[in-house]
């Protein structure tokens, strides 16, 4: 496995685009080491990199299951593991989209409730 | 041997990858990388000795992440995929160090009250500048053309100068831009090196150097 290949892999996983970001955010919310992933996905290590390489498979059905599978074929991976991870981190990113948008409507609801400077003197 | 040196990926084989880019084929990033990255970066570290090659590293994932995420901006029909990353990241690379030369001159102008140009800090020694010593290399291997030549050149034949100039050998490469793909080898053959060397007469005749 060439290194450059690996910095590359490591330079993008936090981009949305590349499935790099979904097995960097799976592995970590779930405490797992590359070799724990591997284990999983049924590959080498070694191969990890170059998967993650790989665009993220596209959200809508039709589209995931065929991306996914792709992807799976090609590199030798279990896609049923492999749908698994990327539906969880899925929900994982959506999760946190909902606790943003709930802490920005408290702090929202916060700041009506705080009575404003002028209100206090009167 | 290097993988600089190790033969070229056939034209059509990076005419395929970018077709399975644009047609969003999820594996097609994983295989641009795994086929070029390689060789961009051993390619600049080759043709810019003296600049850091983790910098030609910068330069090459740039090149290659920038296709992935635009796909549309390579065009077949005027070179083979190899060169066009080779200009992209040659581009990328000269970016890389002049935002560099920025940021050092940005440091020294803080660090002149503390730093002593006898101390032997490099940073004082223009010629040390790695952007500088890539602008010096392109100088050196590349005279300007004869005033007047470009603007008679054909869309084509500019294509085919800039990649005589590149050190591009392949004649495969040659006629894609020249759009003789579909002819047989031979004639392919011919008619590459009937245009070069009618370009280098130009360039004579122009008071340019030969290839």
């Amino acid at each position: 496995m060439s290194e450059r290949l690996v910095a590359l892999a490591r330079r993008v996983r936090n981009d949305p685009f590349f499935l790099a970001s979904v097995l960097h955010e799976y592995a970590r919310s779930e405490g797992l080491e590359e070799a724990d992933l591997a284990a999983m996905l049924a590959c080498p290590v070694e191969m990890l990199a170059t998967l993650s390489l790989c665009r993220r498979p596209r959200p809508e059905p039709p589209l995931f299951r065929h991306d996914v599978e792709l992807i799976a074929t090609r590199f030798g991976v279990r896609a049923e593991v492999l749908a698994s991870i990327v539906r969880h981190v899925d929900a994982l990113t959506s999760m946190r989209r909902d606790a943003a948008v709930e802490r920005g409507f408290l702090m929202a609801a916060r700041d009506d409730d705080e009575p404003a400077e002028s209100e206090e003197r009167s | 041997m290097s993988p600089s040196e190790s033969s070229p990926p056939p034209v059509d084989e990076g005419r395929a990858l970018h077709e399975r880019l644009v047609a969003g084929d999820p594996t097609a990033p994983a295989d641009l990388a795994n086929t070029f990255l390689d060789r961009l970066a051993n390619w600049l570290i080759l043709h810019n000795p003296g600049v850091d090659p983790h910098i030609c590293n910068t330069a090459a994932e740039d090149a290659i992440l920038a296709l992935i995420r635009n796909p549309a901006s390579y065009r077949p029909e005027k070179q083979s995929l190899e060169v066009y990353l080779r200009m992209s990241a040659s581009g990328d690379l000269k970016n890389l160090l002049r935002s560099e030369r920025r940021h050092v001159s940005r440091r020294m102008s803080w660090e002149v009250v503390e730093l002593s140009p006898a101390a032997g800090n490099c940073l004082w020694d223009e010629d040390s500048d790695p952007a500088r010593i890539v602008a010096r290399a392109d100088d050196e291997k590349r005279p300007p053309l004869p005033s007047g030549l470009q603007e008679t050149l054909t869309r084509e034949e500019s294509q085919v100068l800039e990649l005589m100039l590149e050190g591009e050998r392949r004649t495969e490469v040659y006629a894609a831009v020249l759009g003789l793909t579909n002819r047989p080898i031979l004639e392919q053959r011919l008619e590459v090196k009937r245009v070069k060397d009618r370009l280098k007469k130009r360039l004579e005749r122009a008071g340019g150097r030969r290839e």
